[in-house]
């Protein structure tokens, strides 16, 4: 177990450090940084720009940059947004955690979906039900998010719901629901036709506690990968959705860092979301571990 | 025996796949023939026209077989509601003379599929946008511009992908490490906001054709990696089978089993990741025109159509026109994962 930690710790500082120097190379060699609209002012000279840009020592040379702002991200200081003039490390985790919130409802509406569906599905084997399934994934995985929450903006326009909150979580859940539902339903069904499913039978337990307490624990580590997997999916997809519904988050602070040329703002929203997507992979390897003791036999030899 | 069902449904979702992704390659050709008015003329006397009220009868009122438009009549000019006006209508016509383009980009042509016989009064079966032009004519071009942008950099990404994925399952050791590292790297993190923070280090105002390179280049900075996972699973697997030990003993090149021995082996699979490709780069365009720092007006794509809808008070008065860019998308990706899980159980059906 310890060292597992060990290399899940080293593959996050080694993702941290890939991902920060390919944004801070990228962006600084872009030739146009918050203050390349000013050199279209008349009114402002060319020196007063150097100043600023001097100010901000963006005049220095790009390793040199990059070395201090490593060591003072070290030091949990990530600088100062151009844009909103307030610490970028602040900023970004409290619409993080907005964001983050809006994931978890999101994930919560797609295993509520995902399990239920499947669980039906196991238990009463109905045709119809397994084509009503199919046709929801069809569905789901072929509405993008951008279709979805612009329904979901004439939704709230109409007055039909008003929840800003649930709107946006519907519409970030959609193409999860999908990808759960098929891998949950797929592994369940698979499990059902496993041995231990037979002697359960053979035990008496009824079907309903056989789902429950045998089927559920075997068709459950895929879906718990997908789940790790997703997470980065559901952040970039939190971009459209909290743009076209209008909520504040990390999809809505990346564009507007954009728009702006906010270069250590968008430093600073890819530093959270590598590491939220770092998280979320651990997680759910410590889950599927948890879960399944044939990893633990397996970790212990 | 609900297996056979099952097959039965999907090989019709195939069919039903393949007709709509066939309608937007017809789309795609015929762009210009199809669309009633050029996509970039205005008309500032008629911003955010309602569909065209459109009559089977003649001036007498009786039924006729030839459909006539009304010319709509500007009621409110702050709320731009329009009612239309019974006594001025032209008639629709069936390849009526229009703007001139080329066909296939080589045979000049002035006749449309639809139009009407008078200049003043014009077919806009979807309306017209907040410059008055024929909104269905912009959606045509918008089809044909995303679909070809998308086909590109899925071309382009696919190559790259397979290329660095044959080269690194093939290599082996501190090449494959990098390799493969570098790509799990870029596929745990969101694309979408990689993509934008990629999106600062260009102009954020660009000219329709240098954006349309900027995203296919974009598309192939993100999209590569999958697709080297995929083969590079495919050649670690492929590489140890004993023809390809009997071709490295007889000394073939590295570069020709490559290419020659297992690129075709394993060929099948990568298509089918190549294609799921391209509703994926459809959505990137979409969602980066949308927010403005993708492909910018004049140059329709459906996501800068799209952003006109961002607007609540004109999404509540013409919802349906405004999404109707969101409706051909869905469709477009719908079609592409009917064809394929279509043809993937067609290929399940072939090996057992």
């Amino acid at each position: 177990m310890l060292h597992f930690f060990i290399r899940k710790i080293v593959q996050g500082i080694l993702l941290l450090l890939i991902t920060s120097a390919a944004a801070f190379f990228l962006l600084s060699s872009a030739g146009s940084d918050a203050f390349t609209s000013l050199r279209e002012n008349p009114q402002v000279s060319a020196a007063a720009i150097e100043k600023l840009r001097a100010s901000y020592g963006l005049d220095r040379p790009v390793i040199e940059r990059y070395g201090s702002w490593l060591a003072s991200a070290a030091r949990a200081d990530l600088g100062d947004s151009f844009y909103y003039q307030v610490p970028v490390a602040q900023l970004v985790l409290s619409r993080f955690w907005s964001t983050a919130i809006l994931a978890f409802a999101a994930v919560g509406i797609a295993c509520l979906i995902a399990v239920s569906l499947s669980f039906l599905n196991a238990r009463f084997r109905s045709r119809t039900l397994s084509a009503f399934t199919d046709g929801i994934i069809l569905v789901f995985a072929s509405t993008p998010r951008i279709v979805i929450s612009l329904f979901a903006l004439a939704i709230l326009v109409y007055g039909a719901i008003t929840s800003v909150f649930w709107l946006s979580a519907i519409s970030l859940s959609v193409p999860l629901v999908a990808l759960l539902l098929a891998q949950f339903n797929q592994s369940l069904n698979d499990a059902m036709r496993e041995d231990f499913v037979r002697t359960a039978r053979a035990k008496g337990l009824s079907e309903t506690a056989i789902i429950l307490r045998h089927a559920f624990r075997a068709a459950i580590n895929p879906a718990l990968t997908l789940f790790g997997l997703s997470l980065g999916a559901l952040l970039g997809g939190s971009v459209i959705v909290e743009t076209v519904i209008g909520r504040p988050g990390i999809g809505s602070l990346t564009v507007i860092a954009v728009r702006n040329r906010d270069i250590p703002l968008l430093m600073g929203v890819m530093i959270i979301v590598s590491l939220a997507v770092w998280a979320g992979n651990t997680l759910a390897e410590v889950l599927q571990f948890v879960n399944d003791k044939r990893l633990k036999a397996q970790e212990g030899e | 025996m609900s297996d056979i069902g099952a097959k039965k449904r999907l090989s019709i979702a195939a069919k039903a796949g393949l007709f709509l992704l066939a309608g937007f390659v017809f789309i795609a050709i015929f762009a210009d023939f199809l669309a009633p008015y050029d996509h970039t003329s205005q008309s500032r006397s008629l911003p955010n026209a309602p569909i065209s009220a459109i009559s089977f009868s003649d001036e007498n009122g009786s039924f006729s077989l030839i459909p006539r438009v009304f010319e709509p009549k500007m009621t409110d000019a702050l709320r731009q509601s329009y009612t239309h006006d019974p006594s001025r209508s032209a008639k629709v016509e069936l390849f009526a003379k229009g703007y001139g383009y080329h066909l296939f980009g080589i045979i000049p042509l002035d006749r449309h599929l639809l139009g009407t016989d008078s200049d003043e009064i014009g077919l806009h079966l979807l309306g017209t946008d907040a410059l008055g032009r024929d909104r269905l004519s912009r959606l045509l071009i918008a089809i044909r511009f995303s679909l070809i942008v998308c086909t590109i950099g899925a071309a382009f990404a696919s190559l790259v992908g397979i290329a660095l994925g044959l080269v690194g399952g093939y290599a082996g050791k501190i090449v494959d490490t990098v390799i493969s590292g570098v790509a799990d790297a870029v596929i745990s993190l969101p694309s979408m906001i990689v993509i934008l923070a990629a999106r600062v280090a260009f102009p954020l105002e660009l000219p329709p054709m240098t954006a349309a390179l900027l995203l296919v280049g974009l598309f192939t900075f993100t999209g590569w990696a999958e697709m080297t996972r995929l083969t590079r699973g495919l050649v670690k697997r492929t590489r140890t089978l004993d023809y390809i030990t009997a071709a490295r003993i007889s000394g073939v090149s590295s570069g020709r089993i490559l290419v020659r021995h297992i690129l075709p082996n394993i060929a099948r699979p990568l298509l089918t990741q190549a294609t799921l490709i391209l509703p994926a780069f459809l959505l990137a365009e979409a969602t980066l025109s949308f927010l403005g720092v993708g492909v910018q007006e004049p140059e329709p794509s459906l996501g800068n159509m799209l952003a006109a809808a961002n607007d609540l008070t004109q999404l509540r008065e013409h919802a349906f026109v405004l999404l109707s860019p969101a409706i051909v998308i869905a469709l477009f990706v719908l079609a592409v994962r009917l064809t394929n899980t279509g043809l993937s159980s067609n290929e399940d059906r072939e090996i057992t």
